[in-house]
């Protein structure tokens, strides 16, 4: 089998002492600047670009993929804790984890993320491992209607989100799109919604927008009561999963793996929906739905599964066909011409020790992951014992550098702090921000393909329902928007007759 | 609140959004919206301002009671919003903002967690100013020693660059 | 004799003057440079800076730290560096958009001719005219006929408002003078992937973005749009050969200081960056992204100020001709 050679060859190159320590110094670094708000993986891995100047190219790009599903494991961390989903990825983690949290299962919250990553990472791997030039290729069939109709299908999933009323969350979405269409419109450059101020002529940084709505929101409701409450969890129980969490997240953990696996290859934006698309299923399959947003395990275990897996599987366009898939991938891209290597679709041929080594290393890199942040879940949930009065100011702290750190923007401070107001507003109203914030980050794309097949189409609306990818998920979205809607409805007739 | 209000929440969120959906649309009025084949920057934005009123609207009349049957949300007359809390916390955010580029990252700092700390009751000055020395220095040491962040410590107005 | 005292009596007065300016000159660099590239990290314009960048570290004795300001088109990052102290601690490493960027932005905060010291050019990067695989015309000649009898159905894809691959095809279609539709991408990553996808058909871009997948073979190149044909892809004729009279492009790279830098800093950048263009490692790196360094001659801040006047005026008619502009 041509695949173990492969392997072998790989696991050779992985394992020298050079490149384990590299993995490791990416692992760690990841999950350093994953558990800090803020600050995520394209800053850090620009500041260390320099530094791969010196090292051969497999150790360079080790230690960047390190830090990029590194960060993945920790930004889950303070989603949880804290509430403060410092990557798009987690703020569908922040929903059920941090409920979680505050009943004291925040133990049991940030294993079963770790239990879950590792799972789903080890899976994507061996899926890479193998199956990654002809699941490029599938990439490259999906088209602007395709993507279309998957950011549809995402939107809807999105309003699961919410367990309150529907109508509401449909307007958060749509508010949360036009917050995002703000900035140069891609088609011809003119800026939208940006108040003539040149710092905000790339839109509201998804960064600001996150932190405002949930860290300082829950900042400030917490003040509300903090003449009852000390501590933000009285009592911390077990810090491991039991027998009954164990059965109740396999089988989200493998369905989130699926999905998030397929979802991370297409570029554009698959892996973000693949963890809304993860706890929408959840929320569907599970006997009682009514639990989701109120510390649910299973809206834990699927989305970090589904976007580990996709920040996994990420990488096989840039491995395969030298195109980035998000702005990571670019950085990566950028690193191998520094090195002297062009990528593209020869890569895989021409430099096989980079290939199966960085896959290789991926797998022992999610196994040291795991092993890293399982002792480190006792230090975290310590931190939670801390008087909430010394906790919240620090937290601040924290979020304003993280803000500030993502462009050096101090309009993106600002935008944070009118975040906060804002979004407190809306949850005195009721309104759930989580849905706004997934309308801000599929919204602009969804413009962008809905435009770009419409141009491509010559005006013909139709592409939507000819295209067969396209016509499949479009009615999946459209069935699922009628089984969201339905119960609303009836609900309502029932009311209403009563009355 | 009158007879015909049986949620003000609902009255409130509703008017919120029809003000938000009119918003945008007079920010966006300027906007080319060219015709469904080739869409002008206009066209999207206006769609969503209209979905976003009409939900509002939808919203707004699930509020109100028609029926005379006036029988307001409980939870609705319990808001006690911590004003000061509410205040302080985004002066600090805003303050940090405003000193990060003259004063520098560390004076930034110790004013957004000595004015956020401030926002609990069981603030003191001694408790606020410890907490904005320790993280001062958490912030020098892993943000500008370990992970090497173009910040400066002390802006050009303390003489730093 | 009198003359020369008189002149030298008048230097000392000038030194004393501006003591600060002078002592400042003489010992800079002193601290860490930041070089401002205006685009995000790990583009074709974000690696060149940094093999410029490493390289004169080496040679000024202090570290250039790349930052990445990006956004608007590459304008904000090159709006804050016109507004930095000119004290030659803040560069721009900026690629042909600043020239484009006075016409594009009609509203510039900044005026791209008088803002800025031109430190020296930097390299041209060439650029390909590539599609997809299956596309029809056999060599440039016969696309050029093809656009011209298919021009509904042509689809030119581009990176986005202003990058080089837009005003590529701007120039392609000028030269032509028949429009295309134009279907705009955020970077050249996604217009890549429809392009190696079929969904659309042609696109312009740097050789720093194309070369890997013309060897591959997964996309078909027609033509380069320099004046001679390139080392690294020796097979592929240039516009010229193919009949398109007038037609060439080549993204070349500038750096700048902020107006005002003292005349004896920005000698040091030059004299910086003049070595780090005749350093192996950046040449033999350059030469895998499909480029080499400009001539030492061109390398100069008064050829680089001449240069950027003379692209301003080229590209002034070509953009107001397509009526796009950026804001």
């Amino acid at each position: 089998m041509e695949i173990f050679d492969h392997l072998a060859l790989g696991f050779s190159v992985a394992f020298t002492f050079q490149n384990l320590f590299y993995c490791f110094i990416g692992v760690l670094l990841g999950t350093l600047i994953g558990v800090l708000p803020g600050l995520g993986p394209v800053p850090t891995i620009a500041m260390l670009l320099p530094i791969t100047f010196g090292l051969p190219p497999v150790s360079a790009l080790i230690m960047l993929a390190g830090i990029y599903y590194g960060a993945q494991y920790g930004g889950s961390t303070t989603a949880i804790l804290i509430n403060l989903p410092g990557e798009s990825s987690s703020v569908v983690t922040a929903i059920d984890g941090y409920q979680m949290a505050r009943q004291g299962r925040a133990g049991a919250a940030l294993a079963t993320a770790a239990l879950g990553s590792f799972f789903a990472g080890s899976v994507a791997t061996f899926l890479l491992a193998v199956f990654a030039p002809p699941l490029a290729e599938i990439a490259l069939k999906f088209g602007p209607p395709e993507y279309f109709s998957l950011m549809v299908l995402g939107l809807v999933a999105s309003v699961s989100l919410a367990s309150g009323s529907v109508i509401k969350a449909l307007a958060m979405v749509v508010l949360g799109i036009l917050l995002g269409l703000s900035g140069q419109d891609v088609y011809t450059g003119t800026p939208r919604f940006t108040f003539d101020i040149v710092e905000l002529a790339d839109g509201i940084e998804f960064v600001a927008l996150a932190m405002g709505l949930f860290g300082l929101v829950e900042i400030i409701r917490n003040l509300e009561d903090e003449h009852t409450r000390t501590v933000m969890v009285q009592k911390v129980q077990g810090l491991m999963l039991s027998k009954d969490d164990f059965k109740r997240i396999i089988a989200p953990v493998l369905r989130g793996t699926i999905l998030g696996s397929f979802l991370g290859i297409l570029p554009g934006g698959g892996a973000m929906l693949s963890s809304f698309a993860s706890y929408s299923i959840e929320k569907r399959v599970s006997k009682n739905p009514q639990q989701f947003g109120k510390g649910a395990i299973e809206g834990v275990a699927g989305p970090e599964s589904a976007n580990n897996a996709g920040a996994q599987t990420s990488f096989i366009p840039m491995l395969t066909l030298g195109i980035p898939s998000n702005p990571v991938m670019a950085l990566m891209i950028g690193a191998l011409i520094i090195q002297g290597i062009v990528p593209g679709p020869n890569v895989v041929n021409e430099q096989p020790n980079l290939f199966w080594g960085i896959i290789a290393s991926m797998w022992i890199g999610n196994f040291m992951l795991v092993v890293l942040n399982l002792p480190l879940i006792g230090i975290w949930v310590r931190l939670l014992t801390v008087p909430y009065h010394i906790l919240f100011p620090l937290i601040i702290g924290f979020c304003c550098i993280g803000v500030y750190s993502v462009n050096n923007n101090v309009y993106d401070v600002y935008a944070m702090a009118a975040f906060g107001v804002f979004g407190y507003l809306l949850v005195k109203l009721d309104c759930e921000p989580a849905p706004l914030l997934l309308g801000f980050i599929i919204g602009p794309m969804l413009e962008e393909y809905l435009r770009r097949a419409m141009l491509i189409s010559r005006g013909d609306p139709s592409v939507f329902v000819t295209r067969p990818l396209s016509a499949v998920m479009l009615a999946i979205a459209v069935l699922a928007l009628t089984l969201v809607l339905l119960p609303s409805v009836r609900k309502k007739r029932e009311e209403a007759f009563k009355e | 609140m009158g007879r015909f209000v049986r949620s003000p929440k609902d009255v409130v969120t509703g008017l919120l959004l029809i003000f938000l959906g009119a918003w945008f649309a007079w920010l966006g009025s300027d906007l080319p919206i060219g015709r469904a084949i080739r869409m002008g920057p206009g066209y999207f934005p206006l769609v969503l301002c209209g979905i976003l009123a009409a939900l509002g609207l939808i919203v707004l009349l699930t509020g109100l009671d028609f029926g005379g049957d006036a029988e307001a949300d409980e939870d609705a007359r319990q808001i006690a919003i911590p004003w000061q809390g509410l205040a302080l916390i985004t002066l600090s955010v805003v303050v940090f903002g405003l000193a990060v580029r003259p004063l520098g990252l560390g004076p930034a700092m110790g004013l957004a967690v000595f004015i956020s700390a401030a926002a609990s009751r069981r603030f003191s000055l001694k408790g606020g100013a410890i907490m904005a020395a320790v993280m001062v220095a958490f912030a020098w040491a892993v943000f500008i020693k370990g992970l090497g962040l173009p910040l400066p410590m002390l802006g050009p107005w303390l003489g730093g660059y | 004799m009198k003359w020369k005292t008189v002149a030298a009596g008048l230097a000392a007065l000038a030194l004393g003057l501006t003591p600060l300016a002078g002592a400042q000159a003489q010992d800079y660099p002193s601290r860490a440079i930041s070089m401002i590239v205006p685009f995000a990290a790990g583009g074709p314009t974000d690696t060149v800076a940094r093999l410029i960048a490493e390289s004169m570290s080496r040679s000024l004795g202090q570290q250039i730290v790349v930052e990445n300001v990006g956004g608007a088109g590459g304008t904000r990052g090159a709006g804050q560096v016109a507004k930095a102290t000119p004290d030659g601690y803040t560069v721009l490493l900026h690629h042909i958009g600043q020239a484009t960027s006075a016409t594009l932005y009609r509203k510039l905060p900044y005026n791209v001719l008088t803002d800025f010291e031109e430190v020296g050019l930097v390299t041209d990067v060439p650029m390909t005219m590539i599609a997809k695989s299956s596309l029809e015309p056999k060599d440039i000649g016969a696309l050029v006929a093809y656009v011209k009898a298919n021009k509904d159905k042509v689809i030119y894809g581009n990176a986005g408002v202003g990058s080089a691959s837009h005003l590529c095809g701007m120039l392609f279609m000028s030269a032509l003078g028949t429009p295309m539709t134009t279907v705009p991408y955020q970077g050249t990553g996604p217009a890549m992937n429809d392009l190696v996808g079929g969904q659309i058909d042609l696109m312009c871009d740097q050789t720093t973005n194309t070369t890997g997948q013309i060897k591959a073979g997964k996309v078909k190149a027609y033509a380069v749009t320099t004046k001679e044909r390139l080392k690294a892809l020796p097979d592929i004729p240039t516009m010229q050969e193919g009949g398109v009279k007038d037609f060439e492009i080549a993204v070349w790279h500038g750096m700048y200081a902020p107006k005002g830098t003292p005349p004896a800093v920005v000698a040091k950048l030059n004299a910086a960056l003049k070595q780090a263009l005749q350093d192996p490692k950046v040449i033999a790196r350059f030469a895998d992204l499909g480029t080499e360094p400009v001539s030492q001659d061109r390398a100069t801040p008064e050829v680089h100020k001449a240069f950027v006047a003379s692209e301003v005026a080229k590209w002034k008619p070509v953009i107001e001709q397509a009526g796009v502009f950026a804001d």
